[in-house]
């Protein structure tokens, strides 16, 4: 009787022991998928390098424009459907704003301008086709708001620059 | 025997406490990590507005702040239309470099510095390269002062100046200095210093160009030039009225509402058409159908010019 009683009491404490690597193995299988989320997601923010894109664009404004600004856009991986700056452009000036992303074309980034009163005034997504860089000689000055949006993009990542020209 | 058991079951259980405290203690520093790491952007601003609140005194919104910043055009552009309106150089209109001694406070500092900034992208617009590195280092010194030395690589402006064919690269890299000086500023809390460095250059801007107006009473677009300054002065004193509890900032204020005073009879009329856009060599170019009518008599640009001489001349003696 009584080596049944520790026969049982061994087959129980060799389960207990058994249950306590289950759930060990259990918890560091959640620590490590904690880690790798955690990582995994911050590293796809961290993947957007906005200020290389939009310094990269400076030189691509065209001949004749002297820099005026350089712009960062960062969707974070697209929980931002938007990022907007503004600037007073001038009557009698022309004004260029183009679009850098990874690889060839502007994957999916638009650029527009809308006036003061957020009429449109331009659009870098003309029937469809995405271009990289509009020229708006500026007929009416105000603060003009310059919005970048995402459409299709893969990165929800780039850079601009803007140029001015008499 | 038994009691060997009790104390084995004892300690399997404690060490199963252990184990399962330190792993949840594991997991919250993991999720408290990827809360760290993923911290979005307008979360950082909103933290770093309260910082600054803190340092600046004030609840002051560093993000609005910022953005309006962004807003006020470049003094470039204006040193770009008198070169192209084939107006001659004038030193004479310019601060002098010699003047750096007198500025002994960040406040004066700051506001020199944009002065200077303005006083150097004129001068290199006219290729007048001599000038140009009189102007550097009178900058290159009041940024050290401002703990902002080490934006301006003085070394590569100077070779940069000394030759005229350098022109787009010197003006490149003054002013993704100046973009980078104010950037920082505003990163370190200091948007105040960023503001008053905008301000002078604003000012001295609009102090040539009345001249400039003044003296070429014929023409037009010099005139509307000074008339459409009435956007961006309203964004400075937007600006200005973050800092109503700086003593410096106040008075300043006060005075730029005197010549906001001056502007009062201006009048700027918006009229929106629908642009037009056609793609040229990969380019999308747009027709601005909309217009802006300026009107601003030559009483309005005197007395403009009286008050934009009168606080220039403040700050900078």
């Amino acid at each position: 009787m009584c080596v049944t009683s520790w026969q049982k009491q061994i087959l129980s404490e060799t389960k207990s022991l058994a249950n306590i690597v289950l759930d060990m193995k259990k918890i560091y299988l959640s620590v490590v998928l904690v880690f790798i989320a955690s990582w995994g997601s911050a590293g796809l923010v961290g993947q957007c390098d906005a200020d290389n894109l939009s310094n990269a664009c400076i030189p691509k404004l065209s001949g004749g424009f002297n820099f005026l600004k350089s712009y960062k856009i960062d969707g974070e991986g697209g929980t931002k459907d938007k990022v907007e700056y503004s600037y007073v452009f001038t009557k009698g000036t022309q004004y260029m704003i183009n679009l850098c992303a990874d690889g060839n074309g502007p994957d999916g980034l638009v650029v527009s301008l809308y006036d003061s009163q957020r009429n449109k005034v331009a659009s870098s997504k003309v029937n469809g086709q995405f271009i990289s860089a509009i020229a708006y000689p500026c007929n009416a000055t105000g603060i003009y708001y310059i919005q970048y949006t995402f459409d299709g993009s893969a990165t929800y990542c780039g850079g601009s620059a803007l140029g001015f020209k008499r | 025997m038994q009691f060997w058991y009790v104390k084995v079951d004892f300690f399997i259980l404690y060490d199963k406490l252990s184990v399962m405290r330190i792993l949840s203690l594991a997991l919250t520093a993991a999720f408290l990590m990827s809360c760290s790491s993923g911290k979005k952007p307008d979360e950082q601003a909103f933290e770093n507005s309260l910082d600054s609140a803190m340092m600046e005194g004030s609840s002051i919104d560093q993000e609005v702040i910022g953005s309006i910043l962004d807003q006020i055009p470049s003094p470039l552009e204006i040193s770009v239309l008198l070169k192209e309106s084939g107006i001659k150089y004038n030193a004479d209109l310019l601060n002098s470099p010699d003047n750096l001694p007198k500025y002994n406070s960040n406040y004066k500092m700051a506001l020199n510095l944009g002065i200077y900034g303005t006083d150097l992208g004129y001068t290199n617009i006219y290729g007048q390269n001599q000038s140009g590195i009189k102007y550097l280092s009178s900058i290159k010194s009041l940024a050290n002062q401002l703990n902002i030395g080490q934006f301006f690589d003085i070394e590569t402006i100077g070779r940069l100046a000394t030759n005229s064919k350098n022109l787009d690269s010197l003006l490149l890299i003054t002013t993704q200095n100046f973009n980078a000086i104010n950037h920082y500023l505003q990163q370190q809390n200091r948007s105040s210093l960023s503001v008053l460095l905008l301000t002078g250059g604003w000012l001295e801007a609009m102090q040539v160009t009345c001249q400039v107006a003044s003296s070429n009473p014929s023409h037009k677009e010099l005139r509307e030039k000074i008339g459409e300054q009435k956007i961006t002065l309203e964004q400075i004193l937007l600006l200005f009225s973050f800092y109503e509890s700086d003593e410096n900032m106040a008075s300043l204020l006060s005075e730029l509402k005197e010549l906001e005073a001056a502007f009062s009879k201006i009048t700027i009329t918006y009229t929106y058409k629908e642009s037009s856009m056609e793609v040229v060599n990969g380019v999308a170019v747009i027709k601005d159908n909309s217009t802006t009518t300026i009107d601003i008599t030559e009483e309005d640009v005197r007395n403009i010019m009286a008050k934009t001489n009168s606080i220039r001349n403040k700050i900078i003696s």
